[in-house]
């Protein structure tokens, strides 16, 4: 999943970065308003995390240029004052929800996935396809009822799949959000990471879980 | 340049002054030009009335002179009496007595029935005003004969009598002037009074030696005062709480304060142990935001129309819970508005719309109608905002709008929502009440009194 960082505060923002790498996005920096509009407008961004209060150009301004231009990724908004006034603002200029600051990652990141989940069309925050259940709350992913471990980069690539399942993913779309903006990219590694996740989800290589449509991309059955 | 000066009494008296000279200085060339032609009148009918006189007295002597027989004015017979007269024809002239050495050439020789008035000076210089008469005598034997016959007053003492009116006239058009300018200073500054005061008064606010404006204003400044007094109590009610806001917020942050430096001193500094403090400052410090948030009742505040925030509202909160899919229905009276502060609304009605779509299951109602009572000039405002939740319970309810009434006792999550939503309530003299709703949650009632 690819994330959008608005925030003009270095340490919160890089505190972010962190946290959400950690928990295992690909994450865009903008440290302003316009820097962050760009950003939203030119990266394929699947969910914004923006502060109101920004140099340049202020948040909601951004918000309402990229649901402008018909972007339409899900944007959470941090508010420093917790007032109702700011947030109908924010939500009305488009965005999804807010959290107000100080606030703890954790609460952040339950926001994120369930927006992800949200325009994903999920109402559960369990993704079901067969017999492999992901819990984006706790990043849990078990086949059968039996956990499997994962690595970050092969949970972000299975949560992606489970996300838009039933959808055909190209190996560069998959490219796009699974790295970020300054990483080499190489869809030759997506490839490898497939593999190892079909190994991981299906080791007797029995239900097939992952479908490969060849030249088109990858398909996770919705069930 | 002259620039006007800052003092409102000083411009209205320099311009007042300028039009009454104006008013004076017209009215007195008016007058003295009105004194001057019926005076001139005044003399020429003297002259006409003498020569009238010369005429009705004359007759034609033995050498052929029109003389008058005998001199009806005793002024005509003494020499520089300032009336003259004489007679003029071809066989020679005659002069009243008068006029002996006094120099009077009139030059104006009238045909028969015409006459002319003319000025002209004596060899003293004294000015005259002569009138030429012509007249043709007719004898019995049907000839005639032609006369000029000739009358002329001095004008001194006229003229005389003009200077004086002209000084009356100037000095008395003066005199009015200043009375009139005078009488307006003293009516100004009777009228300024009140303004006078209130100058004094708001210096007196500022150098705190009094707290509000004294009453028994003019009609014209009451409003102003009023308003005044209203932002003044409305400045002094957010100043308090501004003050009690800070002393809650420093007194509260004393306690965990206190804990942390307990727990560095003795030495356990894991984010385990010091974690619950710092969450306890954080609550403290966002109940305190909140507060302070609303801005409390100003002096003059616009009507809110509040259909468009409460849309607003359910709009933000549809979104924020989008995965329960609440129905929600708003039902405002058309034209109900309230005069409120629009951020102390959204937040009072956001807090209380909020707990309604936390706990609900599935259905959230908000009613806004005017509250109206007999002696209320502005209705009032009723806002009910009802759930199909678990309610609550009657036991709980006064305890739920208390808490966090201060911020020591605050307590995150639950019921800090309507408290805040009591407490911008109560800033506007209203309250907040909790009941049953028929859908089977709770209700929760806003009444904001009228005025």
């Amino acid at each position: 999943m690819r994330l959008l960082v608005v925030e003009d505060e270095p340490a919160l923002r890089e505190t972010l970065a962190q946290q959400f790498r950690a928990a295992g996005f690909a994450v865009d920096l903008a440290a302003d308003g316009i820097e962050g509009e760009f950003s939203g407008q030119e990266y394929p961004i699947d969910v914004a995390v923006v502060d109101l209060g920004l140099p340049g150009k202020s948040g909601l301004d951004a918000i309402r240029a990229w649901r402008a231009a018909g972007r339409s990724f899900p944007v959470l908004i941090l508010t420093a004052r917790d007032s109702w006034q700011e947030k109908v603002s924010g939500l009305d200029a488009g965005a999804d929800d807010y959290v107000t600051k100080p606030f703890r990652f954790e609460e952040v990141l339950a926001r994120v996935q369930a927006l992800l989940r949200r325009s994903a069309g999920w109402s559960q925050p369990l993704l079901k396809s067969g017999l492999v259940e992901l819990d984006t709350r706790g990043q849990e992913v078990r086949v059968a009822g039996a956990p499997v471990d994962l690595t970050a980069f092969e949970y972000r690539l299975l949560e992606y799949l489970m996300l838009r399942a039933g959808e055909v993913i190209s190996k560069t779309e998959l490219t796009e959000k699974l790295y970020e903006q300054d990483f080499e990219r190489d869809s030759n590694t997506i490839e490898v990471f497939i593999g190892r996740l079909r190994r991981k989800l299906d080791p007797d290589g029995t239900r097939q879980p992952i479908e490969t449509l060849r030249g088109r991309g990858y398909r996770i059955a919705r069930v | 340049m002259w620039r006007p000066s800052q003092s409102l009494q000083i411009r209205l008296l320099a311009t007042l002054a300028l039009l009454l000279l104006a008013a004076a200085g017209i009215s007195a060339w008016a007058l003295d030009a009105l004194y001057r032609d019926l005076g001139l009148r005044a003399r020429q009918d003297v002259l006409e009335a003498q020569i009238v006189a010369l005429i009705s007295s004359a007759d034609i002597d033995s050498a052929g002179r029109l003389v008058p027989a005998n001199l009806a004015e005793p002024r005509l017979a003494t020499p520089g009496s300032g009336l003259y007269a004489e007679i003029l024809s071809s066989r020679g002239s005659w002069r009243s007595p008068s006029a002996l050495g006094s120099g009077l050439r009139l030059e104006a020789r009238p045909a028969a029935g015409e006459r002319v008035f003319e000025h002209a000076s004596l060899a003293d210089g004294t000015r005259v005003l002569g009138l030429s008469l012509g007249i043709r005598w007719e004898h019995a034997d049907g000839s005639s004969r032609d006369f000029i016959l000739r009358a002329a007053e001095s004008l001194e003492p006229w003229y005389g009598e003009i200077v004086r009116v002209r000084t009356w006239l100037v000095s008395g058009s003066i005199a009015l002037a200043v009375l009139l300018l005078a009488g307006l200073a003293v009516a100004m500054r009777v009228a300024l009074k009140p303004l006078r005061r209130l100058e004094s008064e708001i210096a007196d606010i500022e150098a705190g030696r009094r707290a509000m404006l004294g009453s028994g204003w003019p009609r014209e400044l009451a409003g102003v005062t009023g308003n005044l007094n209203a932002l003044l109590a409305g400045e002094r009610k957010r100043l308090e709480r501004y003050r009690a806001t800070l002393g809650n917020l420093a007194h509260s942050l004393k306690t965990p304060l206190a804990a942390l430096r307990g727990l560095v001193e003795s030495g356990q500094t894991g984010s385990q142990v010091l974690t619950p403090q710092i969450d306890r400052m954080q609550d403290i410090v966002q109940h305190q935001l909140k507060r302070a948030v609303f801005g409390g009742t100003g002096a003059t505040l616009a009507d809110l129309s509040l259909i468009e925030p409460l849309e607003q509202l359910r709009g933000a909160l549809a979104k924020v819970y989008s995965d329960k899919a609440v129905r929600a229905t708003l039902a405002v009276a058309p034209g109900t508005a309230y005069p409120i502060e629009a951020g102390d609304f959204l937040e009072m009605a956001g807090s209380v719309m909020d707990n309604a779509w936390k706990y609900c299951k599935g259905a959230v109602t908000a009613c806004a109608k005017p509250w109206i009572a007999a002696d209320w000039r502005r209705p009032g405002l009723e806002l009910d905002i009802e759930d199909d939740g678990r309610g609550i319970p009657p036991a709980e309810r006064a305890r739920v709008q208390l808490r966090g009434a201060r911020a020591d006792e605050s307590v995150s999550g639950q019921g800090i929502g309507l408290a805040v939503a009591r407490e911008i309530a109560a800033s506007y003299s209203g309250s907040l009440e909790i009941g049953d709703s028929p859908l089977g949650g709770a209700r929760v009632s806003i009444l904001l009194p009228g005025r």
